[in-house]
């Protein structure tokens, strides 16, 4: 009996030892992500415990806007950030608070994300194509936003000028929504996530997606100067992630087909992983799942088009381009 | 007891030759004319200070010299004017309309039995309702023209207004009324003779504070599809990070509410001079 006893004890001892001994290796870190797919990475690397096979110890800090999450990794209150790159986002990079240190979602053709949509009226009356847009009134969130460019590109490629969009911000989705339903403007710029419902409810029309039209980097990997100064825990944190975005590509991506993911034995857990983080059922996690690099590289050549035509705009201080503001040691530019 | 009185008279009036100073002055604080402008500037001076020794980073916290050139720029550049003119008109509509409303409704409950009982209901129902979660709602009833963003200034005016010009009637001496009705003077003439000077001074307090009101509430209102406006120029900025933009629209605003008061102070001194 009291040999069972000490055994047990030393099992114990010899179990907390080990823990603690872990625990001191694990380097901590705060990810502040949206609760959206185009971070489904992040989630998947944070259930898996891929972060924790790496030597991470994360916490995820759920905002909901992209603009606050550049803030607070510029502040220091998260160490790391995943979002859409934003106007507000270059200013602070110009500044040197941020660097941009991996990609993320992208929009590309055949992954649905932000799409152009129309009002119903409008649609009736000939705006059928996003290549119509032009001299409409088209609602966004802010100016400066992702949706602002990606309407600047469209812009670009069917050779109208963008002056000639009445461009009308609404400061938030639900206004954007509110005000397509109620036909006060002829269009909008909506992430899919937000479309679909309008679209089942039939409150708007889809015109086409931005990833078809105009293929560009949305979301990027960003840090603070003072988190690259532990290179360790930046390596740690992108050998995980890319290790999480190559089997999220893999297993979903790869498995795509108009736009959705189908729901299989291979898929499902992964989906279930992204359902849960996003608050959202399965059944329309699969119609949202952003385009992501397997390699979780950067397309740095579209980043500097995007800080040239902000620059342009007047939305970001002039003087700085894409080199200035990624960390050449972390990045894999394509 | 008695016995005892003379004694108590002859210390007093002894004690009534000590002179003593005049002590019952009240608490009336006296208007210093420079106090104010002393802090404000010594305030300033030490920001400028932090801002310029780089005591902190001019991302948080730009100095007041930032804040003093952009808007400079945003002058030159014919740009503030624009954003001026398109607010003062929104603030200018939606507080005469709140405003205007807000009286008669305040007049309203304050004579009428009916109107009071309806209208206390409906005013302590609806105030609390926080405008800028109605957004959504204007937009799809008033579309994103000027009619929503006058329509949220408005409202938050009205309320106030109403609140304060019926306690403003009910403040008034009732002994008043009473007496001009027993003189039998006609209700007409009651309410403009004897109501309305009465009540004058909280309806004046009372635009003090809807002026401001307003003011806060254009930041609010401009969010709705505005591309000129001090309130849209602030959202832009905040949208953009662009810190010494966003305190540019800030300290505009200000100016703007110290004009309003000024102005509210004017107002006083004509109307009330009888006070």
């Amino acid at each position: 009996m009291k040999v069972w006893a000490r055994l047990a004890l030393a099992g114990v001892l010899v179990w907390a030892a080990s823990g603690i001994a872990r625990a001191d290796d694990l380097l901590k870190a705060k990810i502040g992500v949206l609760r959206l797919s185009s971070s489904a990475p992040v989630f998947i690397a944070q259930d898996k415990g891929y972060f924790r096979d790496a030597g991470v110890d994360v916490e995820l800090k759920f905002f909901d806007a992209a603009q606050p999450i550049a803030v607070a990794t510029a502040s220091g209150d998260v160490d790391f950030g995943v979002t859409a790159v934003t106007a507000g986002l270059y200013n602070l990079a110009g500044k040197g608070t941020l660097k941009v240190i991996g990609g993320m979602s992208r929009e590309k053709a055949g992954y649905p994300l932000i799409g152009y949509f129309a009002s119903n009226n409008a649609y009736a009356s000939g705006l059928k194509t996003p290549k119509d847009l032009a001299g409409k009134r088209v609602a966004v969130t802010q100016v400066g936003s992702s949706f602002h460019y990606s309407l600047g590109l469209l812009a670009d490629k069917y050779g109208f000028k963008l002056s000639d969009v009445k461009i009308v911000p609404l400061q938030s989705l639900s206004n954007a929504v509110a005000a397509l339903k109620g036909e006060t403007v002829d269009a909008a710029l909506l992430p899919v996530s937000t479309a679909r419902t309008l679209m089942d409810a039939n409150g708007a029309k889809l015109l086409g997606w931005v990833g078809d039209e105009t293929p560009w980097q949305l979301g990027a990997i960003f840090a603070s100067p003072k988190t690259l100064t532990n290179p360790q825990l930046v390596k740690r944190l992108l050998t995980a992630l890319t290790r999480a975005d190559h089997e999220y590509h893999d297993v979903i991506l790869t498995a795509i087909k108009d736009g959705v993911a189908p729901i299989n034995d291979k898929t499902k857990p992964l989906l279930e992983i992204i359902a849960k983080y996003t608050n959202l059922p399965v059944e329309q996690v699969v119609g949202n799942c952003a385009y992501i690099d397997p390699d979780g590289k950067l397309d740095v050549k579209n980043l500097d088009n995007q800080i040239k035509w902000l620059q342009g705009q007047g939305f970001v201080d002039k003087g700085f381009d894409a080199d200035a503001i990624i960390a050449k040691d972390y990045v894999k530019a394509d | 007891m008695l016995d005892r009185s003379p004694q108590e008279t002859k210390d007093r009036s002894a004690e009534a030759t000590r002179p003593v100073a005049f002590r019952g002055a009240g608490f009336t604080p006296g208007g210093s004319r420079y106090s104010g402008w002393i802090a404000l500037a010594l305030v300033i001076a030490v920001w400028q200070l932090a801002g310029s020794a780089g005591w902190v980073n001019p991302l948080f916290l730009p100095a007041p010299s930032a804040i003093a050139v952009a808007i400079y720029k945003l002058a030159t550049s014919g740009a503030l004017w624009q954003h001026l003119s398109w607010s003062i008109m929104r603030i200018g509509t939606g507080w005469i309309i709140g405003t205007t409303a807000g009286v008669i409704v305040g007049f309203a409950i304050g004579l009428s039995t009916m109107a009071r009982g309806v209208g206390i209901t409906f005013i302590s129902a609806l105030f609390p309702i926080p405008k800028i979660a109605l957004l959504p709602l204007l937009i799809l009833w008033l579309g994103i023209g000027e009619e929503p963003k006058i329509a949220t200034i408005a409202l938050g005016v009205f309320f106030s207004t109403a609140i304060s010009v019926y306690s403003g009637v009910d403040a008034v001496p009732r002994n008043l009324i009473r007496m001009a009705q027993s003189f039998n003077v006609p209700f007409h003439a009651i309410v403009r003779r004897v109501i309305w000077p009465g009540a004058l001074p909280s309806i004046l307090a009372g635009f003090r504070i809807t002026s401001s009101v307003a003011l806060l509430l254009v930041v609010s209102a401009e969010m709705i599809g505005a591309q000129y406006g001090i309130g849209a120029f602030v959202l832009q900025a905040g949208n953009l990070m662009q810190t010494d933009q966003l305190l540019a629209g800030v300290v505009i605003l200000s100016l703007f509410g110290l004009l309003v008061g000024k102005l509210i102070n004017l107002l006083e001194v004509r109307l009330l001079h009888w006070r």
